[in-house]
């Protein structure tokens, strides 16, 4: 068959719906222009007189035309049938499309809204991360301040430990006081005092560090708390010197006691034996006197809270 | 407006005109590409042929081909033969009986400008008018016997078939050229369920119903004597364009196949039926004249019979193509409407959704 005058192929979608027809004013609409154009081609051909006079005669000619007047009929019925329902859907589709604005526009309402919403939000977190900043900061601050408290108790710990495991033992006591002291002012302790100078933690540690001091000073010179002893026989008499032991210990000590006044370190210097004992150190002395004294020449400004 | 379910039956109209059958045969074959589905036939004459050739096949595909079968026998074995010795005893009898024919037929025409009755006029003929026809029927038997199986038939599609009842020959044509001058119409055709008849009178009522008057003998059924269904109701073309019984029958759409141009069957005559006519769209008779109409009607030529199966065809893809456009249209309006409902509804139930939100938000 010419394919130019099948335009509908069978697999065609539209052709599924043949079975059952539609609604009959669609067909009559569709149908009734080959019906009126068939009847139209016959009328056209049929002008000659013969034609006519036959047609006129038999009254074919006018019900031709009746029937071409009903189907024209029919299909502006079925326009204007069809017309009035794609109005309704016309309507029906700028209703929604009203519709579809208004719930843009209250949509557009509800994003500006919560746009503030979140720009709010953003502000009030930035405002709280500043906060947290500050507070992690802080934190980490007093995390720091607490290890370096940790590490001062530990070198505390750590040099009296020291002391007491007889590591200064050729040494006279009062210097025994002093190189444990130094090792602390250059240890942890000295660090956490210097940065943290003045604060209660820095007095405490002094006081512990004196008490813990006395405590050794007494138990080296195997005497009770309260007893007053000679201070040049008790406290700055160095045990008898084995030969190479010592020594070097006595020369670093003595090396950094250089630095130090006589007048500003009586104890410091008398235990070092550099010079003759200072006037201002007492002939006799209790264990109390000498750490006391010892720890403020050491730590003057610790000591002070300056 | 009807609203018309998909469980309506669909009916297929096949109007009568002779050799342009095969028009029908193209038709046919285009519904089938289509995929449409036929749920009962009505035929008269030729139509009514193919009708029962198809009602006979298991299948609308297999009728189909027996159908391009069958014309393909015809168009190469024309099944017009003329009938020699009945046309002498037909002259004979006419020049006999009648004496002037021609003024029988003026005395039949004056008679009936009085008004009166024209069965009451015609002349009772005898035996021998009525056996004498110029055409032999033994081609259409042979044809019948090797196509029409009656078997088939009874499970086959309902078939309807019109028949006219003949008061003879030339008084059927007489009173055919009456309607046509618009005198006086001929009285409806009555159409017969073939499937109800008894077998034996099956082939006889098919017969009967091509029985072009003159050329072909009218067949008995029951006690009168039938001829070509296409007579009746001439001016309307109620007998040669059956569809008043399937819409008895059940039938709210119907595809009605016209084989002549400009058929003034109307369709405004059934209001609640919907009916989608395939007419021809270029002249299905090239020769509008009296010979070249019974050419039309007779020539089972090759060339004759390929072009009208084609032109059947090409009609039905146009005139099925233009109705499923609009209908496509329709459909596409309807769907987006159901969407845009269902669109509507869904952001109702969104803006709720959103509301409730912004509620618990602000």
């Amino acid at each position: 068959m010419n394919e130019e005058f099948s335009p509908i192929g069978p697999e065609s979608p539209l052709c599924k719906t043949l079975h059952c027809l539609p609604e009959k004013f669609i067909v009559d609409l569709a149908n009734g222009i080959d019906v009126t154009r068939d009847h139209l081609r016959v009328q056209r051909g049929r002008t000659d007189v013969f034609s006519r006079l036959y047609d006129g005669f038999t009254g074919q000619g006018s019900r031709r035309q009746a029937e071409i007047n009903a189907s024209l009929a029919d299909g502006v019925e079925a326009s204007l049938n069809w017309l009035c329902e794609l109005s309704e859907s016309l309507a029906q589709s700028n209703l929604a499309i009203a519709q579809v604005n208004e719930r843009v526009t209250s949509l557009t309402g509800n994003v500006a809204l919560l746009a503030h919403f979140s720009a709010d939000t953003r502000h009030q977190l930035r405002n709280l991360a500043d906060r947290m900043d500050v507070r992690l900061r802080g934190m980490a601050q007093e995390i720091a301040r607490i290890d370096f408290i940790q590490k001062a108790q530990l070198n505390v710990d750590a040099t009296f430990s020291k002391w007491a495991a007889g590591s200064f033992s050729a040494l006279s006591p009062a210097s025994r006081c002093y190189a444990v002291l130094e090792e602390l002012r250059w240890g942890a302790l000295g660090d956490y005092c210097r940065k943290y100078r003045g604060q209660r933690q820095c007095r405490e540690f002094m006081l512990m560090v004196t008490h813990r001091a006395i405590v050794q000073l007494e138990k080296d010179a195997a005497l009770n708390q309260r007893t007053p002893v000679d201070m040049v026989r008790v406290w700055l008499t160095a045990p008898p010197v084995r030969k190479g032991s010592g020594g070097d210990l006595q020369q670093a000590l003595g090396y950094m006691a250089d630095g130090m006044a006589a007048e500003a370190a009586p104890f410091i210097t008398s235990a070092m034996q550099k010079r003759p004992v200072s006037p201002a150190v007492p002939l006799v002395a209790r264990a109390e006197r000498v750490a006391e004294a010892m720890v403020w020449e050491v730590f003057p400004r610790e000591v002070l809270g300056a | 407006m009807p609203d018309f379910s998909a469980s309506s039956p669909t009916g297929l109209v096949l109007s009568g005109g002779g050799a342009k059958g095969a028009y029908q045969v193209g038709v046919l074959k285009a519904l089938l590409e289509l995929g449409a589905s036929v749920d009962m036939v009505a035929g008269a004459s030729m139509g009514a042929l193919n009708g029962a050739v198809l009602a006979c096949a298991p299948s609308l595909p297999e009728g189909v081909r027996r159908l391009e079968k069958l014309w393909s026998t015809l168009a190469a074995e024309s099944p017009v033969e003329a009938n020699g010795p009945a046309y002498l005893r037909l002259l004979a009898a006419a020049g006999l009986v009648l004496g002037s024919p021609v003024t029988t037929v003026f005395a039949q025409i004056s008679a009936l400008a009085k008004g009166t009755k024209m069965e009451g006029i015609v002349p009772q003929v005898s035996g021998d008018w009525l056996e004498a026809t110029l055409l032999s029927v033994g081609p259409l038997k042979a044809l019948m016997e090797k196509y029409l199986d009656t078997e088939g038939l009874m499970h086959g599609l309902p078939l309807y078939v019109s028949v006219f009842e003949s008061r003879g020959g030339f008084a059927d044509v007489l009173r055919c050229a009456v309607a046509e001058a618009g005198l006086m119409d001929t009285p409806p055709s009555r159409f017969v369920h073939l499937q109800s008849l008894p077998e034996h009178e099956i082939r006889n009522a098919l017969l009967a119903s091509a029985a072009l008057p003159l050329l072909y003998q009218a067949r008995q059924i029951g006690d009168a004597r039938y001829s070509d269904g296409g007579q009746g109701g001439w001016q309307a073309a109620q007998g040669n364009t059956p569809i008043t019984p399937l819409i008895e029958a059940g039938c709210r759409q119907v595809i009605v196949t016209h084989l002549t141009d400009g058929s003034l069957w109307s369709r405004h005559e059934f209001p609640d039926t919907t009916v989608l006519e395939i007419r021809p769209q270029s002249l299905i008779t090239p020769d509008d004249g009296l010979l070249g109409a019974s050419k039309a009607v007779l020539g089972f030529d090759a060339s004759n019979v390929s072009r009208l199966m084609e032109m059947g065809y090409r009609d039905t893809m146009h005139c099925i193509g233009r109705v499923m456009r609009a209908v496509k249209a329709r459909q596409a309006l309807s769907l987006s409407e159901q969407n845009l409902n269902q669109s509507l509804q869904g952001g109702k139930d969104a803006d709720e959704a959103l509301s409730n939100a912004m509620t618990r938000l602000l």
